[in-house]
C-alpha cells in the first residue's frame, strides 16, 4: 500500500465520509441522566487536608468551589447505574429496549476501591437496568470516554445495524485528591490537577432519528489523536493510598491543546459548512475556567467569530472526567437554557492527546427536561455562568 | 507477535510494528487504532494504552496543517473478547467510510515487569504476549460478515480481575501502610462454563446466518488450549478443521485469538478455507463469535 493523502485529519462521521447507502439513519440523543453525589468538598476544605502548604488560591486559579464526592457505598459503578437509571427515567424506552450499552470511565470501582478490569463494567450495568439483550463491552479513552462511546454507536446507529444504544460512566476520582492531598507541595506539583476532580455519572441514550424526521440529531462526529503528546498525563494505581494517583503536565497540555484545537475545529466546521458563530452553545470539556477562557480566546482568534454561548460548569462540580459533557448539557437543559433547533458543540479535549467533537441539533430532548424537579441534585445552585467571550456574546 | 518481553506496552509495540511490515502498510495509513488488551504496565488507567502505542510507532503523532490524516485511537475492554469485539468496531468504521485502514493491537503482562516471584502476591496467570491485525476494506471479499455476542452474568464471578488496597505493615513512619495490589482469580468451573456459553452464542449465530457445523472449514478460537477442540466436540465440527494455538501463545489472554489467526494464516489454511469461524470466551462470562468468510 501506498501512503494516502486524505483532506481531513479528523476521522469523521459526516456525510461526506460515508460509502453511498452505507449511512441512511441520523442519530440523536433521546435522552440523558446524571448521578450527583449529594455530599459537598469546598476548594478551602480540600486545601486544608493538604499535607504541606503548597500557598496556592485553588478556587481563583481554577473557578471550582466546590465539587461533588461519593458517599460511603457510591463507587463507579453505583454512579453509572443511578445515571443509566435516571437516563431511562427521562427515556420513551426502558432498558430491554437497549441494543448496545458501552460503559465508558476512567475509573471501574466496585465495591469500594477495587478497580475492575474484567468481567467489563458494562456487564454490571446491563443487568442493573434490564439490558439483557444488549451488546455491551467497555470504553477506554481517559476524559473523552463518553464522546467516543457516542462516536461509536453513531457509526452503528447511522449504519443501521442498531436502532439504540446506552453511553454511561460513572466517575468515583475524588479519591485522586485524597491521594494528591499527601504529596502536593507546590502550584508546580504533577499531581495538581488530581485537585481539581469531582464524582459524577452521566449517560446518554442514543436511538435513530425517525424516518420522516428531517430536523434535529448528530450532524457531525469527529476525532483524532495527537500522539505525540500521549504521556503528558498518566494515571495509576496509587501508591499512598486506595484508588488512582494522576501525574500532568498541566501547562504542557493545555498549551498543546490550546494550540492545536483551532486548526481541528477550522477542519470539522469545513466539513459541516458551518461557521463558528453558527454554533449556540460550545460545551469543552471541563479543566479549569481559566483554560477554557484561554482556549476559546485562541479559537476565537484562530476563527474569527465566537459561538453564541461558551458553558463552564465548573463551579460546583469541579472536572468530572469522562461525564463533564453531560453534567453540564443535563443542567442546562434542566434549568431550561437550550431550545430545539439550537446547535451544541461537545468538545473534548482529552489525554491521548485526544481531541474530539460531537456537533448536534437539539429536537425532542429539550421537551424531556425542564421540570425543576432535577434527580440529580443540583438544589439551590446558583445559575451557571456563561463566560462572556468577545463581540458575538449574547 | 513476541512473547519475550514482560511489558505489555513493548509487546503491544512490537505486534503492531510487525504486522504493518507483514501488511506492507505504513504506520501512517492507520485511521484507527483499538487496543484490546486487560493487563498492562503498573495498570496503567489514562490515557488509553491505544495512545502510547499509536505514539511508539510513529503513527500520525501531531498535526501538520492543511495535509494528510490523522489516526485515532482508543481501547475497548471485555476481556478475552476485546478483540472480536474491537474487529466488530472496526468492521463498521470501515465499511462506513469513516476509515481506510485500523489496527486491534492485544497484549498483556505482568504489571510489574519483575522477575517472577520476587513478589510473590503479584504472581500473573496469563503468559506475556502480544498480537495485532491490520484491518481493510476490499468490496471485493465478504471478510468479517456476522458478529454474535451474548453475556452470562449468573457466572460472573467465575473470572474477576481487579486491584485493590492492601495493608502492609510500617517498615518506616512514613510508609503507606499497604500498596495496591493486582488479584486475579479464575475459579473452578469456570472453563466448562465458557464451553457452554461459547456453544450456545456459536448456535445463535449459525440459526441467524443459516449455518451448519459442516460449513466451517476453520474454527479459531481462545479461552484455552483445549477450548477449540472441546467447542468441535460440542457443535460436530468435522475432524481437523480446529486450528491450535502455537505452544509459545498458550496460557497467553487477550492476544490468544490473533495468534491462532496468524498460525491459520502462516499455515496457509485460512487462505483456503471459505468460512472461518473466530471464537472467544472470558469473564463475565462473556462469549463472542465471528464468522470470517472469503
Amino acid at each position: 500500500m501506498t501512503s494516502k493523502q486524505s483532506a481531513h485529519w479528523m476521522t469523521s462521521e459526516g456525510s461526506s465520509q460515508w460509502r453511498p447507502g452505507q449511512a441512511p439513519h441520523v442519530a440523536r440523543f433521546e435522552s440523558i441522566g446524571v448521578a450527583l453525589p449529594t455530599k459537598r468538598l469546598t476548594s478551602q476544605e480540600l486545601l486544608e487536608s493538604l499535607r504541606h502548604h503548597p500557598h496556592i488560591d485553588l478556587e481563583r486559579l481554577t473557578g471550582i468551589h466546590e465539587r461533588r464526592v461519593a458517599d460511603d457505598g457510591e463507587d463507579s459503578l453505583s454512579l453509572a447505574v443511578r445515571a443509566a437509571r435516571d437516563c431511562l427515567a427521562h427515556s420513551a424506552h426502558d432498558g430491554g429496549d437497549l441494543d448496545m450499552v458501552l460503559s465508558c470511565s476512567i475509573s471501574r470501582y466496585r465495591s469500594g476501591f477495587r478497580q475492575r478490569f474484567e468481567p467489563p463494567l458494562s456487564l454490571h450495568i446491563k443487568d442493573a437496568i434490564g439490558a439483557s439483550n444488549a451488546l455491551s463491552f467497555d470504553i477506554s479513552n481517559a476524559c473523552a470516554g463518553m464522546l467516543t462511546g457516542v462516536f461509536i454507536l453513531n457509526d452503528f446507529i447511522r449504519r443501521g445495524e442498531i436502532r439504540r444504544g446506552l453511553v454511561v460512566s460513572g466517575e468515583s476520582i475524588s479519591q485522586l485528591g485524597v491521594n494528591a492531598s499527601k504529596q502536593v507541595r507546590s502550584i508546580f506539583s504533577r499531581q495538581l490537577a488530581s485537585l481539581t476532580l469531582g464524582d459524577a455519572g452521566a449517560a446518554v441514550l442514543v436511538e435513530r432519528v425517525p424516518d420522516g424526521q428531517d430536523r434535529g440529531g448528530i450532524d457531525f462526529a469527529a476525532f483524532t489523536t495527537l500522539a505525540e503528546h500521549s504521556r503528558l498525563c498518566l494515571a495509576y494505581p496509587s501508591r499512598v493510598g486506595p484508588g488512582a494517583s494522576m501525574f500532568t503536565k498541566s501547562r504542557t497540555i493545555h498549551k498543546v491543546a490550546i494550540e492545536d484545537a483551532p486548526p481541528l475545529m477550522r477542519d470539522a466546521l469545513e466539513q459541516t459548512g458551518l461557521r463558528f458563530e453558527d454554533i449556540d452553545y460550545l460545551i469543552p470539556h471541563q479543566t479549569s475556567s481559566r483554560a477554557i477562557r484561554k482556549g476559546v480566546a485562541e479559537l476565537s482568534a484562530q476563527l474569527g467569530a465566537m459561538p453564541k454561548h461558551v458553558v463552564d460548569n465548573l463551579e460546583r462540580f469541579g472536572n468530572t472526567s469522562s461525564t463533564t459533557h453531560f453534567v453540564a448539557l443535563h443542567r442546562y437543559l434542566e434549568e431550561g437554557r437550550i431550545r430545539p433547533g439550537e446547535r451544541v458543540l461537545l468538545l473534548s479535549l482529552a489525554s491521548g492527546l485526544e481531541i474530539g467533537v460531537v456537533l448536534l441539533e437539539m429536537d425532542q430532548l429539550v421537551e424531556r427536561y425542564g421540570s425543576g424537579t432535577q434527580v440529580g441534585g443540583y438544589g439551590d445552585a446558583d445559575d451557571v455562568p456563561v463566560v462572556p467571550v468577545g463581540p458575538a456574546a449574547r | 507477535m513476541s512473547p519475550l518481553s514482560r511489558s505489555a506496552l513493548r509487546l503491544a509495540d512490537t505486534a503492531a510494528e510487525r504486522c504493518l511490515r507483514r501488511g506492507a502498510s505504513e504506520a501512517a495509513e492507520l485511521d484507527i487504532l483499538i487496543n484490546a488488551g486487560i493487563y498492562r504496565d503498573k495498570n496503567l488507567g489514562e490515557p488509553a494504552l491505544a495512545a502510547l502505542i499509536q505514539e511508539d510507532i510513529h503513527a500520525n503523532l501531531g498535526h501538520p496543517p492543511g495535509v494528510g490524516h490523522g489516526t485515532f485511537s482508543f481501547d475497548v475492554g471485555n476481556g478475552a473478547c476485546g478483540v472480536l469485539s474491537a474487529l466488530q468496531l472496526l468492521r463498521g468504521f470501515l465499511s462506513s467510510g469513516a476509515g481506510e485502514l485500523g489496527m486491534v493491537v492485544a497484549s498483556d503482562a505482568s504489571p510489574q515487569p519483575w522477575p517472577r516471584g520476587l513478589i510473590p502476591q503479584q504472581r500473573f496467570p496469563y503468559r506475556a504476549a502480544g498480537g495485532a491485525v491490520l484491518v481493510g476494506w476490499d468490496d471485493k471479499v465478504p471478510g468479517l460478515t456476522a458478529f454474535r455476542s451474548r453475556t452470562f452474568p449468573e457466572y460472573a464471578s467465575l473470572c474477576e480481575g481487579w486491584t485493590e488496597w492492601r495493608r502492609r505493615p510500617r517498615l518506616f513512619p512514613s510508609s503507606p501502610g499497604g500498596r495496591n495490589e493486582l488479584r486475579i482469580v479464575r475459579r473452578p468451573g469456570y472453563e466448562a462454563r465458557a464451553v457452554d456459553c461459547a456453544v450456545d452464542v456459536i448456535e445463535d449465530l449459525f440459526y441467524e446466518v443459516d449455518l451448519s457445523a459442516g460449513d466451517v472449514d476453520l474454527l479459531v478460537a481462545s479461552l484455552s488450549a483445549d477450548f477449540g477442540d472441546a467447542l468441535a466436540g460440542r457443535i460436530g465440527l468435522p475432524e481437523g478443521r480446529v486450528v491450535n494455538v502455537p505452544e509459545q501463545f498458550a496460557g497467553s489472554h487477550t492476544a490468544q485469538i490473533i495468534a491462532g489467526l496468524e498460525q491459520a494464516e502462516r499455515s496457509g489454511r485460512l487462505a483456503d478455507s471459505r468460512t472461518c469461524l473466530l471464537v472467544s470466551a472470558g469473564s463475565g462470562i462473556t462469549a463472542t463469535a465471528a464468522l470470517y468468510q472469503q
